[in-house]
């Protein structure tokens, strides 16, 4: 009898090497794993959103401890189904009206102080900055990366002259963290690779401990 | 020259991809070793934990990654809760992503068990809650009445570890491990709502958006990918909270090697480009 243990971890590795097999050709042994990744990942969350998010936070109230107050979100969350009845499809805007609005009341505030207001005063040079050289060197980096990549997207006046300069100063910060942002990129990917492959190395071979 | 450079350049890029896979495959098989420096992101994360007192108010980490992005986030779980379990620094556990649900119950109950530590003592796990920031929010409000049962089906209000637990004033530190932009949400619906002290665990994609919250001092730390993991993994090794090298750890010296390798074609590619362009220009055929 083959432990479960062992069969999961064939399958797995069966399933990785199905995966793998695309950068070779495309081929039936991918297309089945691929297929049934998709698959499997629907199912999964549709199970978890069910006995996590559906039953304690709308049968369990309504049901078992009888708050007929969760008739209303329950109904609301219903009219999304709306738009498959075709006389009753614009039954949809209500649910997504609340959506949207609830939403835009939620973030707008909070949005505008972290990714604005918090920023901009982070890229203010302050009197105390002056003590420190390294400190000062480092914000006025940040400062005129801040400008120059401002100005390269303001475009109601013509680049040339000291726009131009300045535009091109962004330019090069822009370029900067694209580069920064490929580069983890590459190092993510890679991680994924070299996850997969201790997996096959460790789980599956028994080479590596 | 220009032959060589133009032949490269046609090669089958299957060849790129079994070189790439040896450079993996080699250095986890004969591991050399590399050494890997700890950025201050790190560290900061590591110290803000190893301050934090011992059977205490907790610490919360959300677990919100799924297996495409485990590879990165999972040992940043292992490496930050072994540093926890070890001080005995409570921790809860949620998810907002449904994928993440069983890899965060995983993580928890392997490090628990690797302690000793009692489930609704010393830690709670209390499952997935979709809703992203209106879950954030509501944790600010109430954390029970945002989880009023935790993962296991048991009511959070009857949970030891949650008696004196309300919302983010009683957890000093909340830790996404993440690949999604929630790294950023955390930030703006905990941290600039409820003054929440944040670090974020993310995969490497997304580190590089995050410097510039770290630069305004909205994020306490940075755990940046495999690399970040590595450094978290050494510094608990180090302090000796375990004796064990992390799996992110024994990745480095892969990631190092097949770092070298696309560096290599990267510079080959464009030495290739710029030569032709030239013989281009001057009307030769490349």
């Amino acid at each position: 009898m083959i432990p479960m243990d062992t069969l999961w971890t064939w399958i797995a590795a069966f399933l990785t090497l199905a995966i793998f097999s695309f950068l070779y050709k495309d081929n039936p042994f991918y297309k089945f794993a691929e297929h049934l990744f998709v698959g499997v990942s629907a199912a999964y969350t549709l199970v978890i959103v069910y006995y996590n998010s559906f039953v304690p936070n709308l049968i369990v109230p309504l049901f078992r401890e009888h708050n007929y107050w969760f008739i209303i979100p329950g109904l609301l969350g219903l009219l999304f189904f709306a738009r498959f009845i075709p006389n009753l499809g614009y039954l949809i805007l209500f649910p997504i009206a609340f959506t949207i609005g609830g939403y835009a009341g939620l973030s707008i505030g909070p949005g505008l102080q972290a990714r604005l207001l918090k920023q901009l005063q982070g890229s203010m040079l302050h009197p105390a900055d002056f003590a420190d050289p390294g400190l000062l060197i480092n914000k006025l980096i940040v400062l005129i990366g801040i400008l120059g990549t401002m100005l390269y997207f303001y475009f109601s006046k013509e680049h040339k002259g000291v726009l131009k300069v300045a535009t091109n100063i962004g330019i090069w910060f822009i370029m900067v963290g694209f580069g920064a942002a490929f580069g983890y990129t590459v190092m993510a990917r890679a991680s994924l690779l070299i996850g997969r492959v201790q997996f096959l190395l460790t789980d599956w071979l028994h080479l590596i401990r | 020259m220009n032959e060589f450079f133009v032949r490269l350049s046609k090669i089958d890029r299957r060849y790129i991809f079994l070189l790439v896979a040896v450079s993996v495959i080699v250095p986890l098989l004969f591991p050399f070793h590399y050494p890997t420096r700890v950025t201050r992101h790190t560290q900061a994360v590591f110290d803000i934990v190893d301050q934090i007192p011992p059977v205490s108010n907790p610490i919360l980490i959300s677990f919100e990654y799924g297996p495409s992005t485990m590879p990165e986030c999972h040992p940043m779980a292992y490496a930050i809760l072994r540093h926890a379990f070890s001080r005995r620094v409570r921790v809860i556990g949620i998810t907002l992503s449904a994928d993440a649900t069983g890899l965060g119950e995983q993580a928890l109950s392997d490090v628990a068990r690797e302690y000793g530590r009692e489930y609704g003592k010393d830690y709670v796990y209390l499952g997935y809650k979709p809703g992203v920031s209106a879950v954030m929010l509501s944790i600010g409000e109430d954390i029970k009445k945002t989880f009023p049962r935790d993962f296991y089906g048991q009511p959070t209000s009857g949970i030891p570890m949650l008696t004196e637990v309300h919302n983010y004033s009683q957890i000093p530190l909340v830790i996404p491990l993440t690949g999604s932009q929630t790294a950023t949400s955390w930030l703006i619906y905990a941290g600039a709502r409820y003054h929440a002290r944040v670090a974020d665990g993310v995969t490497a994609v997304m580190a590089s958006e995050l410097y510039a919250f770290l630069q305004t001092k909205q994020l306490s730390g940075l755990l940046a990918g495999l690399k970040g993991a590595a450094e978290y993994e050494r510094l608990v090794q180090q302090a000796g909270y375990t004796k064990n090298e992390g799996k992110a750890t024994r990745g480095m010296d892969a990631l190092s090697t097949m770092h070298l390798v696309i560096i290599t074609f990267i510079i080959l590619g464009n030495i290739g480009f710029f030569l032709s362009r030239r013989s281009a220009k001057k009307g030769e055929r490349p």
